[in-house]
């Protein structure tokens, strides 16, 4: 009789995968770090706020299974579990820096962002992408998608970053869930009650066939044991963040105005021709492309007019030895899901291939060129073919290009004089090490829109905007933002679309400062929850299970 | 969402705390811990508003069968009473399984 791992808990499912009694549990149900955020909301928490630790041996080998619990709450990322999650893993990565090794094993059973507690979800998923893309540098960091729940949102981007990912029938990966994308973008999109379609898009059957899970296994624990048994011992990773060549010679190929459907996309993802894809810097050009906060930032602080660029959606130049990245508009994109300036699929992939070429460009240079992101980023763009194709994959590559070249010591700061909602802004801006915003109150700064939030959570949005008031992070204003700690600098006095040369050179100087600012200090994103506002009350659970965790991490 | 609390005469100390269950829907988690006070706290937290008789009838039930002295910590997701005696009566046996 096989030994069923799906239908496990959480916790059973960590102390399926060790050796029989070598689990130990750290920040368990007794250490008394439920979320403070679910019982102002009337949401009844949980001990371990939906995340098992466990520190053990996997065929003898030093392991950590962070399980993520699907039942509760969907498996949402929080506050106190996003914590938990980062805290355990950068642990385990100052073991591995060390010469201690250990495996770190992840699994995703997860609807991404925990929307009651929205913003959190958003900088603590953020905070994830960064210690995987630095622990694959030391061991393969290994991802279980077993189902139910599967791995959505931003955890979906997780997954995208993993070395190697082993899966059963009965999960699901995608960025938006379809009810998502229904009521973002309409029925005919994709009809979320069509199941068949749901499964046969989403399922991991297809998504072994085109390459965004690695392994697919019989739902049994000793299966699951031995897939990752020979993923440690063979060192394997898929480097499924780097293949963005491959993804836009296919898009190079593909014509969106036409519909593409499951075989059409198989059969595409098999002849696909793959080629280097590099992208010239912005010049100056005739007419002026479609208006943006986004856009006006980057001409102004680079000094470019109407700046043209090869793809119309990404500009990109170097001025003062810094290099300025933005996503933009363009109302007339061959893909229609990004002409608000949406992240889509060639968005991400894209400005991977020009933080990868800064990567390698400055690789020997003792100096290397700050990167400053202007964030103008409705959301990510919502649509079938997307998710077919696997947008989170997109994502997930310039998450991971901007991760990599913090670490390799690129100072990089975000500028977000627009919109900074969701994985939009997961992929174009979370990964900076100093965040600095207008304060405009026209900026929206979310997980996501409430009329989908509203849905998923099953409340009207009369009562998400209640929950607004006693929860700042599930607030959708820049003011409320800054409460969590989470900016270097709000900047008053400017608004979205000043463009007076006070305006101007006020930003400059607070980039200036913030650059300064990043002067020998360490590369990761700690800035968020080390600096007065957050220790004093943005992130005070976080620093609470930070301490916990290294209270226990050694016994 | 409603906070509830009870106390019970109990005889029978625990030595070290039990945790049973997940917070799913229509489920529940139990903790218990030891405890130096004279009887049996419960403090539950449950999502469904209304029910503080039910929760009397099982937890008389259980209490006199189980008269555990100990610190009740509960998160309730809708379950029904059947499933919450069934939850108890697992972090009984586990007592006794780790003991």
């Amino acid at each position: 009789m096989s030994n069923s791992f799906v239908e496990l808990h959480a916790r059973q499912r960590a102390e399926a995968l060790l050796d029989a009694g070598t689990g130990r549990e750290l920040i368990g149900p007794f250490d008394d770090m439920i979320s403070p955020h679910l019982e102002p909301q009337g949401i009844v928490p949980e001990s371990d706020d939906g995340i098992v630790i466990l520190k053990g041996q996997i065929s003898g080998k030093n392991a950590l299974v962070v399980g993520i619990e699907g039942n509760f709450q969907g498996g949402g990322i929080g506050e106190v579990s996003g914590a938990k999650i980062v805290a355990a893993l950068e642990h385990a990565l100052a073991d591995n820096k060390a010469g201690k090794t250990v495996y770190p094993i992840i699994i995703l059973d997860t609807g991404g962002v925990r929307l009651q507690e929205a913003n959190y979800g958003l900088l603590s998923i953020s905070e994830i992408h960064n210690m995987v893309v630095a622990l694959k540098k030391y061991v393969p960091v290994i991802g279980l998608v077993p189902g139910r729940v599967g791995s959505f949102g931003g955890m979906s981007i997780t997954n995208a970053l993993l070395s190697y990912v082993i899966g059963t029938n009965r999960a699901r990966i995608a960025l938006n869930g379809p009810e998502v994308i229904e009521q973002e973008a309409g029925v005919q999109e994709f009809d979320s009650s069509d199941k068949d379609l749901i499964w046969s898009t989403l399922g991991t059957k297809q998504r072994q066939a085109t390459g965004i899970i690695d392994e697919v296994v019989d739902d049994d624990v000793d299966a699951f044991r031995n897939a990752i048994t020979s993923a440690i011992n063979e060192n394997k990773d898929s480097h499924r963040d780097q293949q963005g060549d491959f993804y836009l010679s296919l898009l190079d190929q593909l014509d969106p105005s036409q519909p593409l459907d499951i075989d059409g996309y198989k059969k595409l993802y098999k002849q696909v021709k793959t080629t280097e894809h590099h992208l010239a810097a912005a010049t100056e050009g005739s007419k002026p492309g479609t208006k943006s906060r986004g856009r006006q930032w980057f001409e102004q602080l680079t000094g470019i007019k109407n700046a043209h660029s090869d793809v119309p959606t990404v500009l990109h130049a170097q001025k003062n030895g810094r290099e300025y990245i933005a996503i933009v508009a363009d109302e007339n994109n061959r893909f229609p899901r990004v002409r608000h300036g949406e992240v889509g699929l060639v968005e991400g992939y894209t400005v991977a291939s020009v933080v990868n070429d800064l990567i390698k460009a400055d690789a020997n240079k003792a100096e290397k060129t700050p990167l400053i992101l202007v964030v103008d980023v409705p959301s990510q763009a919502y649509g079938y073919k997307e998710e077919l194709i696997g947008i989170h994959m997109s994502l997930a590559a310039s998450a991971s290009a901007y991760a990599r070249a913090r670490q390799a010591g690129h100072k990089v700061v975000a500028f977000i004089p627009g919109d900074a909602v969701s994985g939009g802004f997961l992929a174009h801006g979370l990964q900076s090490n100093r965040l600095i915003a207008l304060d405009d109150l026209d900026i929206t700064i979310q997980a996501m829109s409430k009329a989908s939030s509203a849905r998923i959570t099953q409340r009207t949005i009369a009562e998400l905007e209640e929950a607004t008031k006693h929860v700042p992070a599930m607030a959708y204003d820049i003011e409320n933002y800054q409460k969590l700690g989470s900016l270097y600098k709000l900047i008053s006095g400017v608004k979205s679309y000043d463009s007076s040369a006070k305006a101007i050179s006020t930003v400059e100087g607070v980039i200036d400062e913030a650059l300064a600012d990043l002067d020998n200090k360490p590369t990761d994103l700690s800035f968020r929850y080390t600096n007065p506002i957050a220790v004093q009350s943005g992130r005070v659970a976080t620093n609470k299970v930070r301490r916990l965790m290294d209270e226990q991490w050694n016994g | 969402m409603e906070k509830l609390h009870f106390n019970y005469k109990a005889t029978q100390p625990i030595d070290h705390p039990v945790h049973v269950g997940v917070v799913a829907s229509g489920d529940l988690e139990v903790l218990l811990r030891p405890t130096d006070k004279d009887g049996a706290e419960l403090a539950i937290v449950t999502g469904s508003d209304g029910f503080k008789e039910t929760w009397e009838h099982v937890l008389d039930r259980f209490f006199d069968r189980y008269p555990i002295k100990a610190n009740f910590e509960i998160n309730d997701f809708g379950a029904t009473p059947g499933v919450v005696n069934l939850r108890l009566t697992q972090a009984m046996e586990a007592l006794k399984d780790e003991q």
